[in-house]
């Protein structure tokens, strides 16, 4: 069981690196706002499967749900700045 | 400066979300002697709460619901809190900060005093901590300028 968590890990930060291209080269600054908050929640998962492969999941659920937290209020910040600039 | 936001979903969502965001960030300060967490980080998350309010509601609305006096009080309170507390296992006769010599006030046996200690100068730290991040952010965002300044300059109206 333990390489199958493994192995989605590993699958979820390729996709994080495929969403880091359109962080990059995004078109405009939505798409950038958009796929940071997307490799938030691939950062999220990560975290719990690293919690299932220590077999602590009670304490990196703490931590996955402050990492959730701050990237909500990271992007109505974002959002927030962008109103501002118009 | 910022503005009240229009948009009556995220003012609604953020108006949900802060007492469960403050709840979590009280759980985080209780358990930090059990899982990650403790003072620190559970200030950090009530001052995140606190944020996220000016964010959405705006710089007026949260100046006149939070002023920055009692923020400053708040943070003063927690300091105060900490060393009270290590001055006093100081009074009691043990090292700053040691715990176990709460126990002849607290009438209970030292290590139940050494845990009591602990949260209470957590409980210290997170007030200091969120009122510190607040203020932090409560000035950033004002661009700057002093409370004393704000009807004179009349920078903001331009700006906006």
């Amino acid at each position: 069981m333990n390489e199958f968590f493994v192995a989605i890990g590993l699958g979820m930060c390729i996709l994080v690196f495929l969403v880091l291209y359109r962080v990059i080269f995004g078109p405009g600054v939505f798409n950038r706002i958009a796929a940071i908050s997307a490799i938030g929640t691939k950062t999220l998962i990560i975290l719990l499967i690293l919690g299932y492969v220590y077999n602590r999941v009670d304490m990196f659920i703490d931590i996955s749900m402050v990492y959730a937290l701050l990237n909500f209020i990271g992007s109505i910040a974002a959002a927030k700045y962008l109103e501002m600039e118009r | 400066m910022i503005a009240s936001s229009d948009d009556i979903i995220i003012k609604t969502i953020a108006r949900i979300f802060v007492p469960f965001i403050q709840l979590y960030a009280l759980y985080v300060i209780m358990h930090g002697h059990y899982s990650p967490g403790g003072g620190f980080q559970g200030g950090v998350i009530l001052g995140a709460s606190l944020a996220l309010l000016l964010i959405t509601h705006g710089y007026d609305e949260m100046k006149r619901k939070i002023p920055e006096g009692v923020i400053m009080l708040l943070g003063s309170v927690g300091v105060l809190i900490y060393a009270g507390i290590g001055l006093t296992c100081l009074l009691l006769g043990g090292n700053y900060l040691d715990y176990s010599q709460l126990s002849v006030i607290l009438h209970v046996d030292p290590a139940h005093a050494r845990s009591l200690g602990i949260l209470g100068v957590e409980l210290g730290v997170g007030f200091t901590v969120m009122a510190i991040m607040y203020s932090i952010f409560f000035d950033i965002s004002t661009g700057g300028l002093l409370p004393g300044n704000e009807k004179r300059s009349g920078e903001w109206e331009d700006s906006e």
